[in-house]
């Protein structure tokens, strides 16, 4: 564990330093520096400050995403070969043979590890400078960059009368339980279990192509979509109340940025990319990847096929046929 | 269609057979050909099983709530456990601690296999990371695929 403490110390820091910065930002404006709501507002900025810094990662994952609508024929090529076979290791050998698929046409990846991962330090970070403010501020010490008198502030600020540093199994167990804490932190827990649950079903029922809905992951996926509201409940009934403020920014970002990703750049194959092109049409735009004179050969194509099918269903040998 | 393989047919697929070489194979051999497991072995091993442990976990509770995000075959989270399994826990986690730097946006993505270790297995009881990452592409076992129907 000591290691682990050892690669987050750095992370800690910034993250602490982030807090410190808005708190003095916002008290410099003239908010009341031990307020519950300034230090509430500091812990979202610094959210969103992080999140704000990790768009052109995700940019640049989108653009990638647009060249694969080219691959679509051999994707569907792939998929036929591969169907009917649902068991693990032939999912891995299409999983193989796609990526190969994918580099042989240069399309770069729809996506990548790193940017999910860079995320986590920082947050796992954050998570124990809110964590640990209550039993600092008791032993009188600071976190990182924050002084011993920041977290004191911060531990002793309140919120609808509820202390940031709070939690519910806290005041449970008081003896005295304090209503306001209850209140705010049964709303808090719900909106970032709520705000999650709805983050994961907009994604599965909005963005994934029909292949991934029906792949051996999505069994998986689906069940815990309903865990994971469970474990953050009840884990939520542990965490302080900033925690909390932090966890629900957190989810509501991703949130939007998964909306305008659906509105915008869905994910080829998905239900958004249909509805996209949709709206699109109606607009007179060609569907998304596609251009104009692209899209018009292809309804010419069609039209053609339809109307050669028509001409031989009036063929007069039928007629001559059918009289007998 | 300049950049393309030579060996790649017309359409723009890509041979199976170029990915099983770039595949390269399991490290998997016939029963009697293991070699004995020393009694030290399960000291050593037991940073390498936690982490595996771990990531185990990790792919069964945090990996399915992004889908399938890597580009890479194995995906990050199944070279790592390969890696970690075949590797140990040092050389393992140093190979995939490169891995995540190399799955970036700016990466092309493709067949990315763990190199191969010392560690072997028999054929009859292979960990099921090794099958996975290792699957049989029907040109490499022409009777499964028969079997199978295909």
């Amino acid at each position: 564990m000591d290691f682990i403490n050892l690669i987050l110390t750095p992370f800690r820091y910034l993250m602490s330093w982030l807090l410190w910065l808005f708190h003095e930002g916002f008290s410099l404006i003239g908010l009341d520096p031990n307020s519950g709501w300034t230090w509430t507002l500091s812990i979202i900025f610094v959210t969103i400050g992080v999140r704000a810094a990790l768009i052109p990662l995700f940019a640049r994952q989108i653009r990638a995403q647009r060249a694969m609508q080219a691959l679509q024929p051999e994707l569907r090529k792939l998929q036929a070969k591969y169907k009917g076979k649902k068991d693990q290791v032939s999912q891995q050998a299409m999983l193989a043979e796609q990526r190969a698929l994918f580099k042989s046409h240069n399309t770069g990846m729809f996506s990548s590890c790193l940017p999910l991962l860079v995320q986590m330090p920082f947050f796992f970070s954050l998570y124990t400078v809110l964590s640990t403010t209550s039993k600092a501020s008791g032993s009188n010490e600071g976190i990182a960059a924050l002084s011993a008198a920041h977290v004191r502030s911060f531990d002793e600020s309140k919120i609808f009368g509820a202390k940031l540093s709070d939690t519910f199994v806290g005041t449970l167990g008081s003896g005295n339980p304090n209503m306001a804490v209850i209140v705010v932190a049964i709303v808090m827990i719900i909106a970032m279990v709520a705000s999650q649950f709805f983050t994961q079903r907009q994604l599965m029922t909005k963005n994934m192509t029909k292949e991934a809905l029906e792949g051996p992951f999505m069994r998986q996926q689906k069940m815990m979509m309903y865990i994971l509201p469970l474990v953050f409940g009840i884990g939520g009934i542990n965490f302080p109340i900033g925690l909390l403020i932090y966890w629900t920014a957190s989810n509501l970002w991703t949130l939007g940025q998964q909306m305008w990703v659906i509105k915008y750049n869905p994910t080829p194959g998905s239900l958004a990319e249909k509805e996209l092109n949709i709206r699109r049409a109606a607009k007179g735009l060609p569907p998304v990847g596609k251009t104009k004179a692209q899209a018009e050969a292809e309804a010419a194509e069609a039209e053609e096929k339809a109307q050669a099918q028509q001409q031989q269903r009036q063929q007069p040998q039928r007629k001559n046929r059918r009289k007998k | 269609m300049s950049h393309h393989h030579p060996h790649e047919p017309a359409d723009g697929s890509v041979p199976v057979a170029d990915v099983i070489a770039q595949l390269g194979p399991a490290p998997l051999v016939p029963a009697d050909q293991v070699p004995p497991t020393p009694w030290w072995r399960h000291v050593v091993d037991l940073p390498r099983n936690l982490i595996i442990g771990f990531l185990k976990l990790y792919r069964l509770i945090v990996s399915p709530l992004y889908g399938q995000v890597c580009g890479y075959f194995p995906s990050c989270s199944a070279y790592g456990l390969e890696a970690v399994t075949v590797h140990g826990a040092l050389k393992g986690s140093w190979l995939t601690a490169r891995r995540i730097l190399r799955c970036n946006p700016w990466a092309k993505g493709g067949i990315d296999p763990v190199p191969p270790g010392r560690r072997i297995w028999s054929q009859d009881a292979p960990p099921k990371i090794i099958v996975l990452n290792h699957p049989p592409l029907d040109e490499a076992h022409p009777a499964a695929a028969a079997a199978r129907g295909a």
